[in-house]
This record gives structure tokens, C-alpha cells and sequence, in this order.
């Protein structure tokens, strides 16, 4: 999988702007933010995605005044939206539980090597894994430390939804 | 396969309940709008012409500069008091603000209809405090049924 594109670069005086109230610079944070969430919340909330992009932005914007270092907006966002996503996720309860042994085979008509078909029989948890690992190329004590969850548990994780993705795609 | 993966987007209307969810003591409406968005959206962006109706306070409204999708504005109100705004206007969405007031409007296509959202809130120092005098005003100021009306223009085109 290709790593996802760097954070893109964020004027700090934007930042600071909107911490101080100004609804412009929230608007034009939000334009800059939208597609880097999308790109976490999208695989991880699948069809709940714009739910949990609105939902982490809400808890952004919200707690914006604690962001010391405008420059870390990023990363801090990225945390954020991983939680934020899981818990939509979990909270529609369209999430099916990670079996892989529901991953039809190779060649089934019905799958056609669609990426969301796949994301969608592994768990929303499986899910943020695959995001920040093999999209996001965090490290797994990075992964973890966003997660909440040791190391080992990040790779058994990345472990079975890479699985799922080679049975899917018949490699 | 990268470009195969689902990316989340959030679209106007959502982006405005963003602002109104993290804005102290703002008045926020939202309404799904039985006419296409092409002619919602055809009178709610005519701010010159529609900003007075939607405003009470407002008399006239002049678009002073643009440049792209930033316009900036001067609002004169009907006691001659006058306020420069700055604009951000594009297809969907318009947010403005000067040092005392926000105003937002987002619309979307729904159900051949559109869904359409109104925000109003004052920039005032304690404006959480302050927020249940703050939606008074801003109720007097917008008015009930705006949206209503804008509607009824949007039909009429």
C-alpha cells in the first residue's frame, strides 16, 4: 500500500486565529483538516465516515485552546480522528466482527477487489490499524500509543487484516 | 489502489454544524428547502439583495472587494451605523464575520429538494456566558422564519 501523503504544511497564524475565536480561520483550518481526516476516518468509519469526520472536528475545534504548538495540529488531529472514528464506527454497529474466514475467495464477483468491501469485514479496531500502519506508516509503538494498545497487539492486528486483503485480492 | 479507498468528505451543511456546535451562544436552523439548490443557492448568494431581508438591522449590504471565493463587504444598518465584513462565498457556502457578528448559511441538494442551514452569532468577549441575551438578540436580528422566506423567493424565481 502507499503511505499517505505528508501533513500538508499549516500556517501557524491560522492557528492561532481560530484559537482566538476568529470564524474565518476555523473555516479555512477546516478546509486544510477535511481531506487529511477524510483520508483516517474514510477507511476506518467506512460509510459513517462524514459522521466521524464532523465528530472529530466538533472535538477539534473544541479543545483547540490546549494545542500549544500550532505546528503539532497534525499529529494531534490524527489521534483525534482514529479515536473519534473508532468509536463511530462501533457506535453504528454496522461493524461486522473480523473474520476472516468471511472474506469470500478470490475471484468472487461480489467483492470485484473493492478496497471498502474488504475494510468492511474486519473490525472498526483492524480497521485503524491498517490506517495508521500501512496508510499512515506510523511505527507500532506509534500505532499503539494512539490506540491504547501494546505493540503486539498492533501487529497481531495489522497481521490478520493484511490476510484479509491477500485472500481477498488472491495473493 | 491507493485511490481505492474510501475517503470521508464533509459537505457544506455539515462544515456549518461544525461552527455553530463550537461557537458560544450562537442560533442555529436548519431546514430541507421542496426547490433544487440551483435556485436556493441562486438567492441566498445574492447577498447585496438578500442580506437586508434576512437581517433586521441590516439596510443595505455592498460587495466592496473580491477575489476568487473572499469578498469583503460593508454593511450599513438602519440607523446609519456602518460595518465592514469579510466574506468567504462559494458554491454551498457563505461565512462571514466582522469584530461582532458571525452570519453562515450552507445548503446542500437533498431529496431534489435542498437542504439549507442558517447560523448567527455574536463575537463578544463572555459570548458563552452571555448566550441566552445573545440568542435574543441574534432572533430579533434574523428574525423567525427567515429560512421560510428565502425559500418562498427561491420558488418564486
Amino acid at each position: 500500500m502507499a503511505p499517505m501523503a505528508a501533513s500538508p504544511e499549516i500556517d501557524p497564524a491560522l492557528v492561532r486565529a481560530a484559537q482566538h475565536g476568529d470564524r474565518m480561520a476555523q473555516g479555512e483550518l477546516m478546509d486544510a483538516l477535511i481531506p487529511f481526516l477524510g483520508r483516517i476516518c474514510g477507511p476506518i468509519a467506512l460509510q459513517d465516515g462524514p459522521d466521524a469526520v464532523q465528530e472529530v472536528l466538533i472535538a477539534i475545534f473544541r479543545n483547540l485552546g490546549q494545542l500549544r504548538d500550532p505546528a503539532a495540529i497534525f499529529g494531534w488531529a490524527r489521534a483525534i480522528a482514529v479515536r473519534e472514528a473508532v468509536r463511530v464506527a462501533r457506535q453504528a454497529a454496522r461493524a461486522t466482527v473480523g473474520e476472516l474466514a468471511d472474506v469470500p475467495a478470490p475471484g468472487d464477483p461480489q467483492l470485484a477487489a473493492d478496497v471498502a468491501d474488504v475494510l468492511g469485514r474486519l473490525t472498526p479496531e483492524h480497521r485503524a490499524v491498517l490506517v495508521l500502519r500501512d496508510l499512515d506508516g506510523l511505527s507500532e509503538r506509534e500505532a499503539g500509543a494512539l490506540l491504547a494498545v501494546p505493540g503486539g497487539t498492533v501487529r497481531s492486528r495489522l497481521l490478520r487484516a493484511r490476510r484479509a486483503f491477500r485472500k481477498a485480492w488472491g495473493q | 489502489m491507493n485511490q481505492q479507498w474510501p475517503v470521508a468528505d464533509l459537505d457544506p451543511v455539515r462544515r456549518l454544524r461544525v461552527i455553530a456546535a463550537t461557537t458560544p451562544g450562537v442560533i442555529y436552523a436548519e431546514q430541507h428547502i421542496p426547490a433544487p439548490f440551483g435556485e436556493v443557492w441562486a438567492v441566498a448568494s445574492d447577498l447585496e439583495n438578500e442580506l437586508p431581508r434576512i437581517v433586521a438591522d441590516v439596510r443595505t449590504f455592498k460587495i466592496t472587494a473580491s477575489a476568487g471565493e473572499r469578498l469583503q463587504g460593508r454593511a450599513r444598518s438602519r440607523l446609519g451605523l456602518r460595518a465592514r465584513f469579510d466574506v468567504v462565498l462559494r458554491p454551498g457556502w457563505c461565512l462571514m464575520q466582522n469584530r461582532f457578528l458571525i452570519f453562515g448559511m450552507a445548503a446542500v441538494p437533498e431529496d431534489g429538494g435542498t437542504r439549507f442551514a442558517g447560523l448567527g452569532a455574536l463575537r463578544v468577549p463572555g459570548a458563552s456566558l452571555l448566550a441566552p441575551v445573545n440568542r435574543l438578540l441574534l432572533t430579533h436580528q434574523l428574525g423567525h422564519g427567515a429560512i421560510d422566506r428565502l425559500a418562498d423567493r427561491a420558488r418564486s424565481r
